[in-house]
């Protein structure tokens, strides 16, 4: 055996709050560490059973949709290459309400068991929406509560930590994970979350005409000191 | 999902009428309400598309909706409106159950 064959495997936590978080934000990165070998667990916090979008024309109603984007979103793990999918069970729309200690603590218990290199989850406050910060900051204090030595990211949107300075934060905050290699994946994730991107036509464009809306990387914040010891274009 | 006809939806109202029903209700992203439990002692609905409904309960109750397009009686005998845009998002919901919706 080569010294690559003995390497131990590297794991990842994902930890989010509706499916499609995975592959609309980060999904290049999950594919590309997923094909280097690295051990995925996705943790979505909810079904999306609260989502607008029914398809197009609309084939759901509330009542059908949690079991709908629980599928969709298996499907979506299977094109990125994740490998463990685990739902905590909360109403969409309902994380912040729910107990924040008890959420923690089951995060605790998840961290405990995944051991994982890398955590990745919304920033509590520049999430976006109430169940992304509400989920974030319950996995940032479970990580700190464990005193795991996983190093910790915050997903970003689309390009805008391109320049960071904007938002207050500097390169040096910045993770850049280019993803180049990994679009088809990332837009066969997307077709995957079908009744939420059936409203979107590009998506369903040739899929060289598709993947050009993509960027060509996908940015991360530093969200503990294990993570700005870390290389600037790798999350490991 | 159907697209709604009055006499239909009408006819699947009056089946909830008279008895203890628990009720799901949302419009777009700013409200919704689960497992209400109400007595139903009315129900009506009308327009000529889309179309309003509305439910009075125990006595001194309003519950009023409108822009619904489309309704279902589910597997588990739940009557299910619903009002979908052009694009088929999801602007209003009125669910009728005589069990609790699934929290």
């Amino acid at each position: 055996m080569n010294k690559f064959d003995q390497a131990p495997v590297r794991k990842l936590l994902a930890v989010f709050a509706h499916p499609d978080d995975e592959s609309f934000i980060c999904g290049g990165t999950l594919a590309k560490y997923a094909s280097e070998g690295v051990d995925i667990t996705l943790v979505s916090a909810t079904r999306g059973e609260m989502g607008r979008r029914m398809g197009n024309p609309p084939y759901l109603n509330r009542e059908t949709m949690a079991a709908a984007r629980e599928m969709e979103l298996r499907q979506a793990c299977a094109s990125l290459g994740i490998r463990h999918l685990i739902f905590l069970n909360i109403r969409d729309k309902t994380v912040e309400f729910t107990d924040a200690d008890r959420l923690t603590a089951r995060i605790e218990d998840l961290i405990h068991q995944v051991d994982p290199d890398v955590v990745l989850t919304f920033h509590e406050t520049l999430g976006g929406h109430p169940d992304h910060c509400a989920i974030g900051k319950a996995t940032t204090a479970a990580l700190r509560g464990t005193g795991h030595r996983g190093a910790l990211y915050f997903i970003t949107f689309g390009d805008a930590m391109e320049r960071p300075e904007r938002f207050g934060f500097t390169r040096g905050d910045i993770t850049k994970v280019d993803v180049h290699a990994h679009l088809e994946a990332k837009l066969a994730a997307f077709r995957a979350h079908r009744c939420q991107t059936e409203i979107d036509e590009w998506v369903w464009l040739p899929d060289q005409e598709a993947m050009t809306r993509f960027g060509r990387h996908e940015y991360f914040m530093k969200g503990n000191r294990e993570a700005a010891a870390r290389l600037r274009h790798d999350l490991f | 999902m159907m697209t709604i006809t009055r006499p239909q939806v009408e006819a699947e109202l009056l089946k909830f009428v008279g008895a203890d029903a628990y009720i799901h209700s949302e419009a777009t992203s700013f409200v919704f309400v689960r497992n209400f439990k109400i007595k139903l002692t009315h129900a009506y609905i009308a327009g000529e598309g889309p179309f309003r409904a509305a439910l009075r309960f125990d006595g001194h109750g309003w519950l009023r909706m409108e822009a619904l397009t489309h309704y279902e009686v589910d597997g588990n005998s739940r009557l299910l409106l619903a009002g979908y845009d052009d694009r088929g998002r999801m602007n209003v919901a009125l669910h009728l159950g005589k069990e609790p919706f699934a929290e």
